[in-house]
């Protein structure tokens, strides 16, 4: 039953990934009112960390944009920064509509935003850093939607759409990335970095889905 | 009587064991059993005082199980000694649909106590009162383990309902384009007179009820209750905001109503006019708070870019910006 609902999701899936854009139209009432005070807060929880992870996405790419906008590769970035805004758009309006509360740690994930974005572009193999964010973000997403289609994959078909696709994005993007992440090894203490990173956004992720 | 503190304390306890959620046709087997209980505990309890027997059996049906006659079940008990279950079949099958939960049972209490309140204050002998009314033994105000707390916590969680469903009425008819929506800070006094309104009748004894509401193991509903209705009002404000206006528009709107509500109990004023005046100067502060800020904003903005205007024009005049 779940396994046949999985595949119908893959299906769509594949579906709504060439028409990313589209997604939007379709979030208009994303998800059924909850039944219990469980639900509400588990719920609450996970769109409280995905919506903080799109703001803290958003001004990382506001950060590199600030340093690296004049360059050649600010086009790229400026590309990728509208991607995410789309994104932080409908969590918004996910989150206006259920009375999810923000996370009151926003100022600070914003500050926080920016100054990784700047750092970023600083470094070498920044790449690198992307690609082992966007690692532990999947990992988390991944946790996410096993939760929800554990729970009950019909009620939320909607919700797992927007995670399955953000987790497919993530994942091509990480497939491209890959290579450049095998130069990257060669960087000295690059492992040291990928361990701090990923610690990091567990941390992050644990503080968000409670405060 | 102590036989019968002894009984009450047993089926408080049996009651306990059978579970809390007892809703939809597949409680009544649960009940059935539960009867089952009751009536073989009641048995004990009337062979244990022969003295006492023909008093004790009715008080403590009607203490638990409100939806059934009293004296006919309890003579018909000392013939069904022998197999509790099959009569009770045809009794629970005529009372099964009566067959309310506790927390029915206790709500019906509290929400009767409530209008012995102006008379008893916010105490248990108003809770006790309202069980006389409806029939039970005044000791079954040793339901409520908060006493008055209860008592005033559900009091305010009736009028948060009752502000809610004004609130979503009034949202309704906007959206079916029967009323105009208000604007913000109208509708916000709106709100917060028509709750602060539902306290008129207990405003007497509403001190009590405030300092009731502040003992340290209220806090932690008393604040949730708060919490819920300023979301309840912003959210119907038209609020929908993701950032960290979500957290000062609901703490100014708190600090508005728990400063308005101090006005209103010691107001002697007709029809409370000094309070919504108050209320009214408070949200005008709170607005233009707000107004101020964003304009401190833009200004600020502004300066910057002269600022950086203003550097790059020297840049230029110094030769700096050149390229060598």
């Amino acid at each position: 039953m779940q396994r046949a609902a999985k595949c119908a999701l893959r299906l769509d899936l594949s579906r709504a990934f060439c028409l990313e854009v589209n997604v939007n139209v379709c979030m208009l009432k994303s998800l059924p009112p909850p039944r219990d005070e469980e639900e509400k807060a588990m719920l609450d929880s996970m769109l409280r960390v995905d919506h903080a992870g799109e703001y803290g996405a958003n001004r990382i790419y506001a950060g590199q944009m600030a340093v690296l906008g004049r360059t050649r590769t600010g086009p790229l970035i400026q590309y990728m920064w509208d991607q995410e805004k789309m994104h932080l758009e409908k969590f918004n309006e996910i989150l206006g509509e259920h009375r999810v509360r923000p996370t009151l740690l926003l100022p600070l994930w914003n500050i926080a935003g920016f100054a990784l974005g700047m750092i970023l572009t600083r470094i070498e193999g920044t790449m690198s850093c992307t690609v082992a964010v966007e690692e532990s973000i999947s990992e988390h997403y991944n946790s996410q939607i096993q939760t929800l289609m554990e729970a009950e994959p019909e009620r939320y078909t909607e919700l797992l759409q927007v995670m399955l696709l953000k987790n497919f994005v993530m994942m091509k993007k990480k497939n491209r990335d890959t290579g450049l992440e095998h130069d990257a090894e060669s960087v000295p203490g690059y492992l040291l970095l990928k361990t701090v990173i990923q610690v990091d956004c567990k941390a992050a992720i644990y503080i968000l889905q409670r405060i | 009587m102590a036989a019968l503190i002894r009984g009450l304390r047993a089926g408080r306890a049996l009651r306990g064991l059978g579970g809390v959620a007892v809703q939809g046709t597949v409680s009544l087997q649960c009940s059935n059993v539960r009867r089952g209980f009751h009536r073989a505990a009641l048995l004990r309890l009337a062979s244990d005082s022969k003295s006492d027997t023909s008093v004790p059996p009715p008080s403590y049906h009607e203490v638990h199980t409100a939806g059934e006659s009293s004296s006919s079940s309890a003579q018909g008990e000392s013939s069904e000694d022998a197999q509790p279950n099959t009569s009770f079949q045809d009794q629970s099958g005529e009372h099964g649909e009566d067959y309310e939960t506790e927390e029915q049972l206790q709500a019906r209490i509290l929400t009767a106590a409530l209008e012995f309140v102006p008379q008893h204050g916010w105490t248990v002998e108003a809770i006790a009162a309202a069980a006389e009314t409806l029939g039970l033994s005044s000791a079954s105000t040793g339901m409520f383990n908060n006493g008055a707390g209860d008592l005033v916590l559900h009091f305010v969680a009736q009028c948060n309902a009752q502000l809610a469903e004004t609130l979503a009425e009034q949202n309704n008819q906007v959206q079916l384009g029967q009323a105009e929506a208000k604007k913000t800070a109208e509708f916000l006094k709106d709100a917060v007179e028509t709750r602060l309104r539902m306290l008129i009748p207990y405003i007497d004894t509403w001190p009590q009820a405030m300092s009731i509401l502040l003992l340290p193991h209220n806090i932690p509903d008393s604040l949730k209750h708060l919490s819920t209705m300023v979301d309840d009002i912003w959210y119907y404000a038209g609020d929908r905001s993701t950032d960290v206006n979500w957290y000062t528009r609901r703490a100014a709107l708190t600090g508005i109503y728990n400063t308005t509500e101090l006005v209103m109990v010691q107001d002697s004023s007709p029809d409370f006019e000094e309070t919504w005046a108050f209320l009214d100067n408070r949200i005008k502060d709170v607005v233009n708070m707000a107004n101020t800020a964003k304009q401190v904003q833009a200004t600020g903005e502004a300066v910057v870019q002269g600022l950086m205007g203003a550097a790059i024009t020297l840049k230029n005049l110094t030769g700096m910006n050149q390229r060598r």
